[in-house]
């Protein structure tokens, strides 16, 4: 059974609307830029690709924050793009989400007169929560917005963990196939701009530190881009998409154990289940040059020819978010039949799958995605256009 | 046709740790509801839980519940990485740890197990609130020197998968790491999954289950400023279906099972403690912090679990019901039970068992399925303490504090999440 795309929309560090970031992508733009979120001055990593805009005003700012509302406004718009017809209780809902965000700022009322020993911590500052604050921070809150404002009574499921975006896909493809619901909307969303996030990152020596950051790919490379998004794609049988589809999708996850990125044994793995070669693939750039040179080895190996985007080497690291950036970025960049180039990347790599330099015309019909996070977590989307 | 069933279950409840431990005082009728001890809850409102009888879930605590030949798993190494980086300040991870091993051991699982995939319900991140102490300056979160603390020991939360972290090394599993986050219907959800992976010949075998601890300070004390918990410090706080109750309790743990495909268990002689029949999942899309009055949604997973076992309603011989003693869940879930069974409801036997253990969030669903297995393991339905009036709003059989000796073979156990994420889970006496 197929599966195809009938509608998405993204919020991303490249811009919030599909054409603008898309075409930013084919400049060769790369989101990087100093962290303003927080006062970075102490921090080793400074630099961010951030989504420079704020959430529309909604009235679920009470029980969302900035994440969750980029999420609730791409299912939305998404949805709206797509505009299913469909049974309220045959409407599946998928999340994922990488973590919990701190939010500093709503912790505040109750933390700012704790004692170090945080005795009597409900009398120092706890009672001053606001009554919400434990929704604000729950796990599934922009699922239930979500389903409340699309109506969604179907299948229901929320992900969590740097590869949850990749599972929600692969959830709601097995809810379609398995008849659970008919149309399956599918959201991920994931920030790596938090304090604590970035200082663990930077420790680990994963993280780029300033803005000149070498591009994926290249035999410089030190570290990605810590980056955020948001992004939602609309699912359906094939059958039932009709002139709707805009691409076929299937999509894949797995995990090795691995303290942080997965082995690239494991990246073949995944190439290994899909059933044919492309050549076209969305690598991973995890912006290690020693991770990187692996994984063109095994793009090479099993992918000879192939051309090589990089949809995170341009927006940053995402988190959850990836595998459905990376399917919108696919879908649209097939379909318009032009393929961006690797962000920064000016030299040819070694390797036998051939990074693209500057935008280029491409008849191909389908790619691959893969995406990569701790700890050991891998995800892939395969796009085929109808 | 393929069909998964419980080989292995572990379970850390309120009660301590352990499945006998578990299974003989829910039949012996006890409540685990008690003061807090593991902080200092002087000044909350909320000074009651079902806490797991240990102040510090940490190494020790650990070490002194592992039993017999511990050689087959890695505990020295995984224990020294978690007390280095902190991990085992989390409590539901160090619950995770005893209960995947109880399971895993149950199963008899060893090498030939290592490729399993780990489905895992998981609550919120604990945030540390120890490690805010060194950024906290004259009222405000301070991040100037907060770089230069020492880390991996300073980590503010913990991460979202960092139990399943802990048990990939443990067992060494190779397999795919799911992590369900689906709130309080999270525990059944992943067993769901589980099932299905096994059922669509995915793999023979899935390590899956869920914890959490919400008896922490920001835990307590944000649901307590939302008013979910019942604002009576008593042991009895948390009376399901009852005429007096006025809200939960909040409790902690972790339950586990190995899951496996049926013809591979009985090969290997395997304990078969229940097949997972049938499961369904639906959303309230009603109110983010209200459930459906008309349980139609709730209703609508219980018929997919059922259809999707096969069976007759009629079959069905007990409800577990989610129960959480809320003045709003437990009307409409009495409503959709009997919109589910019909007339049958008048005779089919509900009880809740969030009365003795508290709600354990995203655990409630793996606890409430292992306690459930006490009907095939023992024709014994768990009883719901603190249930001793029947509020005419709910008018279903609720089994009373006592539980009820009856056979049964076939059973439903409901899971009901914030923001309206249902999940009906349908159970069967193994053959």
């Amino acid at each position: 059974m197929t599966i195809a795309i009938t509608g998405y929309a993204w919020r991303t560090p490249l811009g919030n609307t599909i054409d603008g970031a898309i075409r930013r992508l084919l400049a060769g733009e790369r989101a990087l830029q100093r962290n303003t979120r927080f006062p970075i001055g102490g921090y080793a990593c400074k630099v961010a690709a951030m989504i420079n805009d704020d959430p529309a005003p909604s009235s679920y700012q009470r029980f969302l924050r900035r994440m969750g509302l980029y999420a609730r406004e791409a299912a939305l718009q998404a949805y709206t793009a797509a505009a299913p017809t469909v049974a309220e209780n045959r409407l599946g809902l998928f999340f994922g989400y990488g973590g919990l965000r701190a939010h500093w700022n709503d912790l505040m009322p109750g933390l700012a007169e704790q004692r170090s020993d945080f005795s009597s911590s409900w009398e120092r500052g706890f009672k001053r929560f606001h009554p919400f604050w434990m929704l604000q921070n729950l796990s599934n809150n922009a699922h239930a917005i979500v389903a409340k404002e699309l109506h969604a009574r179907g299948d229901g499921l929320t992900f969590g963990g740097a590869n949850a975006g990749a599972q929600a896909l692969v959830g709601a493809i097995r809810s379609l196939k398995a008849g659970a619901c008919d149309v399956a909307c599918v959201a991920a969303y994931d920030t790596l701009l938090e304090p604590e996030t970035l200082v663990e990152m930077a420790a680990r020596g994963v993280v780029a530190t300033d803005v000149e950051a070498p591009a994926a790919y290249s035999l410089e490379a030190s570290g990605f881009v810590p980056g955020e998004a948001a992004a939602a794609l609309v699912l359906e049988r094939a059958e039932n998409a009709a002139g709707q589809m805009l691409a076929r999708i299937e999509a894949r996850d797995t995990a090795d154990g691995s303290a942080d990125a997965p082995s690239v044994t494991t990246l073949e793995s995944l190439l290994l289940g899909f059933t044919q070669p492309e050549d076209v693939i969305d690598g991973a750039a995890r912006c290690d040059r020693a991770f990187d040179q692996r994984e063109l080895a095994v793009l090479g190996s099993y992918l000879p020819g192939a051309a090589l985007i990089s949809t995170l080497g341009a927006m940053g690291q995402v988190g959850a978010a990836a595998s459905l950036l990376q399917a919108i970025a696919l879908t649209e960049l097939l379909r318009r039949g032009v393929l961006s180039p690797v962000a920064a990347l000016t030299k040819e790599c070694a390797s036998a799958v051939r990074p693209i330099l500057k935008a280029e015309p491409t008849t191909a019909r389908s790619a691959i995605g893969l995406s990569v996070g701790p700890p050991g977590l891998a995800g892939a989307v395969r796009l085929q256009l109808p | 046709m393929r069909r998964a069933v419980i080989t292995g279950v572990g379970v850390v409840s309120p009660f301590g740790v352990g499945t006998s431990t578990f299974w003989r005082a829910l039949r012996e009728g006890r409540n685990a509801v008690r003061p807090i001890r593991s902080f200092d809850v002087t000044t909350f409102q909320t000074k009651i839980a079902a806490e797991v009888p240990i102040v510090h879930a940490n190494r020790s605590w650990i070490e002194g519940h592992l039993t017999g030949d511990d050689s087959d798993l890695p505990f020295d190494r995984v224990l020294t990485d978690a007390e280095v980086s902190g991990a085992l300040r989390d409590r539901k991870a160090a619950f995770t740890l005893l209960a995947g091993a109880e399971a895993w051991r149950a199963a008899g699982c060893g090498e030939a197990e290592r490729n399993a995939p780990l489905v895992i319900a998981l609550g919120l991140e604990q945030a540390l609130l120890e490690d805010f102490s060194p950024v906290l300056r004259n009222g405000a979160v301070d991040w100037t020197d907060e770089p230069t603390l020492s880390l991996p020991r300073v980590r503010f939360r913990s991460a979202v998968d960092l139990p399943a972290q802990l048990l990939r090394a443990l067992f060494g599993l190779k397999g795919s790491v799911i992590v369900n986050s689906s709130a309080c219907a999270a525990g059944t959800l992943a067993v769901a999954q589980a099932a299905a992976l096994i059922e669509r010949g995915r793999t023979d075998v899935v390590l899956c289950g869920g914890a959490d601890s919400m008896v922490n300070p920001l835990g307590i004390g944000g649901m307590t400023r939302l008013g979910a918990p019942s604002p009576r410090n008593q042991s009895d706080a948390c009376r399901p279906f009852d005429t007096r109750r006025d809200g939960l309790v909040i409790g902690e743990g972790a339950a586990m099972f190995v899951l496996e495909e049926e013809e591979r268990a009985r090969k290997r002689n395997a304990p078969r403690l229940g097949i997972v029949a049938g499961w369904g999942s639906t959303q309230d899309a009603y109110r983010v912090t209200a459930p459906r009055p008309d349980g139609a949604a709730a209703r609508a997973a219980m018929v997919r679990a059922i259809d999707k076992a096969r069976i007759s309603r009629d079959a069905i011989g007990y409800v577990n019901a989610h129960g959480t003693g809320t003045p709003l869940n437990d009307p409409a879930e009495a409503k959709a039970i009997r919109d589910t069974f019909g007339p049958h409801a008048d005779h089919l036997p509900v009880s809740s068992i969030k009365g003795a253990i508290g709600h354990l969030m995203a655990a409630a669903g793996a606890i409430e399925i292992a306690a459930s297995l006490l009907a095939f393991e023992a024709d014994f339905l768990p009883g719901t303490t603190n249930h001793r009036q029947l509020d005419s709003e709910c008018p279903i059989e609720v089994v009373g504090e006592s539980g009820r000796s009856a056979r049964v073979d076939w059973l439903l156990s409901n899971s009901f999440g914030f923001g309206g994420q249902n999940a009906s889970i349908v159970l069967g006496r193994p053959q």
